[in-house]
């Protein structure tokens, strides 16, 4: 039951949630839930754990609820309020200075999150339509901001500065990620099409610039999520047609198709730190683990009364 | 009572046993504000589940069940349901002080050393992580068999929100006896079936006694079962295919089903861990092993004060009375703490109506002693001696009794029975003789010491 208190980073977190209003905590390798946290009022959209690994923040509708854990408490330790409409996303700076948050209410924010400041409200960004995704450069301080009127804005926090593509007219884009490397962004949208850009680092005080490297249908429904592996070699896309799919970076070619019977729509998904494994969520209730390489499912974890749609994970190196 | 100078079990005793004839409630209001010593109740927390000690904060106080305060007596008011409903709404308001809330308000712009110092361009590190944590623990239990019970993970109805649910104390019968004397609170959701409830119990159970082997969920039946963990085997177990919610019991005992019987017996399917095979599960860690021995010890010394103060409740047995012709008639013998009751039964065959055996009743003072006779390998035999002038011996003139006069003063009759049953009766009737001490049965062991004496110097006579 305990989750190590010490928190010295050397601990595997896996957290799900979705559309019974509950957070699970599961111990990966057995399968088990270990905890389980309310979320009342509302569905969780997204989650993420803070870099230091002692919060997990769950998004709903209209608000953002911070869980501590290093204890036991089923309830939120903070509660950010005064959002209208759902909260899509959530993401950390890596120093854990700042959180920033992406919603229906057109907008992406910035929350101060140094101990010092009193004033939490940092910076927003408005967009004229509602935002599906928020991803943040591995630079750290460029913010990749999707919306449903399929615009993809590169939002440069230090000058406000914004840049915007529109990859596929005004296709909604669901997802929008930049690998760990800061080479390649990619960004998928409800026709199951996934779009990638390479990224090349400017001078300092410039944004990254951007030039369109290629484009696949991933899927032949919605596209979901697109998430790249940490050594960056391949890229997970998550889709409505049932299945998630498995791409090499190198070429885009399909490496492997993750798919389950009767596992519906899947909603999300996440690597292991060695990119070994792969997680998924979705909405027959059940989180799985697959081997990239053989494709396998290797674990269920069921526990989720309905549709598990969003997924916090995080790994550690032996 | 003064034999018992166990302070749990005379708490224990207390708790379960007490009756309260005193119907003006004033006798309630003393004991309930009687408060134990701290030290005892810790004592106490020894055999208290430690899963449950939060839930039931009213375990502590070890008072009698017969002791009901009546909620409109003296001090004690009874709460209307607003005062139920506020208090519902302070605990609400408690919970939400312990979140801080973090409005979203207008951002005034950054300053430029606020900008510098939140925003700091970094390089992209290229990670390289050979092998995760992840992978590593999964290689490590690639034979570890999954928990069967996982899939019924999503009946818990622990933080679950806006379902209804249900609590249940379950009993798990299978476990060894220490681990089974404190039931296992689980919730459930209100729609899942008995089959899915049992699951949810084994998975529970496989989490929190992971060494302990259990079998396919179809194996196990859940039984009504009294607050003290007795299953109730008068009634067929709850219907698998059932929702939970049909059934209005919150007590329960998982009961495992033998294999291709349908009819549960009882007696069989609990396993009775042996203190020898106990300390061999535990030898590995010194601490626990200690632990768990003095709880052994402390379990057997229960057990012991139990099968004395369960002695004078009344019990009837099927025996064979044996007459002075060895003639045998079955009859039925009732033994209580008041009494000793001999009935006859209605012969079938007509072997035995020759025989007639009056009723007869003896009480339980004019009972002196009783003693196994015989041990043959089919049956045993036993002899329960008796005053018949027991009433009448209370007004005469006690003392300067000679040997004589008293040998004659006693009887006995003779019984024949299996040894289990011949065992129980005879311990049952001299614990009940020793609690009473009577004064006949006083005279007949004065009797007997001095015919041993009468030998012994006869012997030595000889000599």
């Amino acid at each position: 039951m305990v989750l190590n208190s010490n928190s010295d980073n050397s601990q595997i977190i896996l957290a799900t949630g979705g559309y019974d209003h509950t957070i699970k905590i599961w111990q990966t390798h057995t399968g088990i839930c270990q905890r389980t946290m309310q979320h009342a009022e509302s569905q969780v959209n997204a989650l993420e754990i803070t870099p230091n690994k002692q919060l997990l923040a769950a998004t709903g509708y209209q608000r953002i609820r911070m869980y501590d854990l290093t204890s036991n408490n089923p309830n939120p330790v903070i509660n950010y309020e005064g959002l209208s409409k759902n909260v899509t996303s959530v993401g950390f700076q890596e120093d854990c200075k700042w959180m920033f948050t992406g919603g229906e209410d057109c907008s992406a924010r910035i929350w101060d999150y140094r101990a010092k400041t009193h004033r939490n409200a940092a910076k927003i960004f408005q967009t004229s339509a509602p935002v599906t995704s928020v991803c943040l450069h591995p630079n750290q301080v460029e913010l990749l901001v999707a919306d449903q009127s399929g615009v993809l804005h590169l939002w440069d926090l230090r000058t406000d500065h914004n840049e915007q593509f529109i990859p596929d007219g005004e296709t909604m884009i669901l997802d929008v990620d930049v690998d760990a490397s800061g080479n390649f962004m990619a960004a998928v949208n409800s026709k199951g099409r996934c779009y990638i850009w390479s990224l090349t680092p400017a001078k300092d005080g410039e944004p990254s610039k951007t030039s369109p490297k290629t484009k696949f249908d991933a899927h032949k429904r919605h596209a979901l999520k697109c998430k790249f592996s940490p050594d960056s070699n391949l890229l997970v896309t998550t889709s409505s047609d049932q299945t998630a799919r498995i791409w090499k970076t190198s070429d885009f070619s399909l490496q492997q198709e993750l798919k389950h019977d009767n596992q519906r729509w899947v909603w999300d998904a996440a690597f292991s730190s060695d990119s070994q494994y792969v997680f998924t969520a979705s909405s027959d209730g059940y989180a799985k683990l697959w081997n990239v390489k053989t494709g396998a499912m290797e674990r269920e974890y069921a526990g989720h009364q309905k549709a598990v749609i969003t997924m916090a994970f995080k790994d550690a190196a032996v | 009572m003064a034999l018992y100078d166990n302070k749990l079990w005379l708490l224990s005793h207390i708790r379960n046993s007490f009756i309260s004839t005193d119907d003006t409630g004033m006798c309630e209001t003393v004991m309930v504000g009687e408060d134990l010593p701290k030290h005892l109740a810790d004592e106490l927390d020894i055999y208290r589940d430690p899963d449950d000690s939060e839930e039931d904060e009213d375990d502590i106080r070890h008072e009698s069940y017969d002791i009901q305060l009546d909620m409109d007596y003296g001090v004690h008011r009874a709460r209307s349901n607003t005062a139920a409903r506020l208090e519902k709404l302070d605990q609400a308001k408690k919970r939400m002080s312990k979140i801080k809330h973090i409005k979203w308000e207008a951002p005034n712009p950054l300053s430029q050393d606020d900008i510098k110092h939140m925003f700091i361009k970094k390089e992209p590190k290229k990670v390289t992580v050979t092998k995760s944590l992840l992978s590593e623990q999964l290689e490590k239990c690639v034979n570890v068999p999954q928990n069967q019970y996982m899939e019924y993970e999503k009946f818990d109805g622990s933080a679950q929100i806006g379902i209804p649910t249900r609590k249940y104390k379950i009993f798990l019968t299978m476990l060894p006896e220490e681990q089974r004397n404190y039931p296992m609170i689980i919730l459930c959701i209100a729609t899942a079936t008995i089959q899915e409830l049992i699951g949810l119990i084994l998975l529970k159970c496989s989490m929190s006694h992971g060494d302990f082997p259990l079998g396919p969920v179809e194996t196990y039946g859940l039984y009504l079962t009294e607050e003290d963990g007795e299953v109730d085997h008068d009634f067929p177990c709850l219907d698998p295919k059932e929702c939970v919610a049909k059934y209005g019991f919150d007590c329960l005992g998982l009961v495992e089903h033998k294999q291709g019987q349908k009819n549960v017996s009882f007696e069989t399917t609990t396993q009775i861990c042996t203190s020898e095979e106990f300390k061999n599960k535990f030898s590995k860690d010194n601490d626990t092993a200690n632990e768990t021995k003095k709880i052994t010890e402390d379990l057997q010394l229960m057990k012991v004060h139990k099968t004395a103060m369960e002695a004078p409740l009344y019990k009837s047995y099927r025996v064979l009375i044996v007459n002075k012709v060895r003639a045998k008639a079955e009859i039925q013998l009732g033994i209580s703490g008041e009494k000793i009751e001999i009935d006859p039964v209605q012969q079938k065959s007509s072997k035995f109506t020759f025989v007639r055996q009056k009723p007869v009743s003896h009480h339980i003072d004019s009972i002196v002693w009783c003693e196994i006779t015989d041990l043959k390998s089919s049956a045993s035999a036993f002899r329960i001696y008796y005053t018949p002038s027991h009433g009448s011996m209370e007004n005469s003139v006690k003392g300067d009794s000679t040997s004589l006069q008293l040998s004659a003063s006693f009887k006995y009759y003779d019984f024949e029975s299996d040894h289990g049953t011949t065992e129980e009766i005879v311990e049952k009737i001299n614990l009940i003789l020793e609690l009473r001490s009577s004064a006949n049965r006083r005279e007949y062991l004065a009797t007997k010491e001095k015919k041993m004496l009468k030998k012994k110097s006869s012997a030595i006579n000889r000599l």
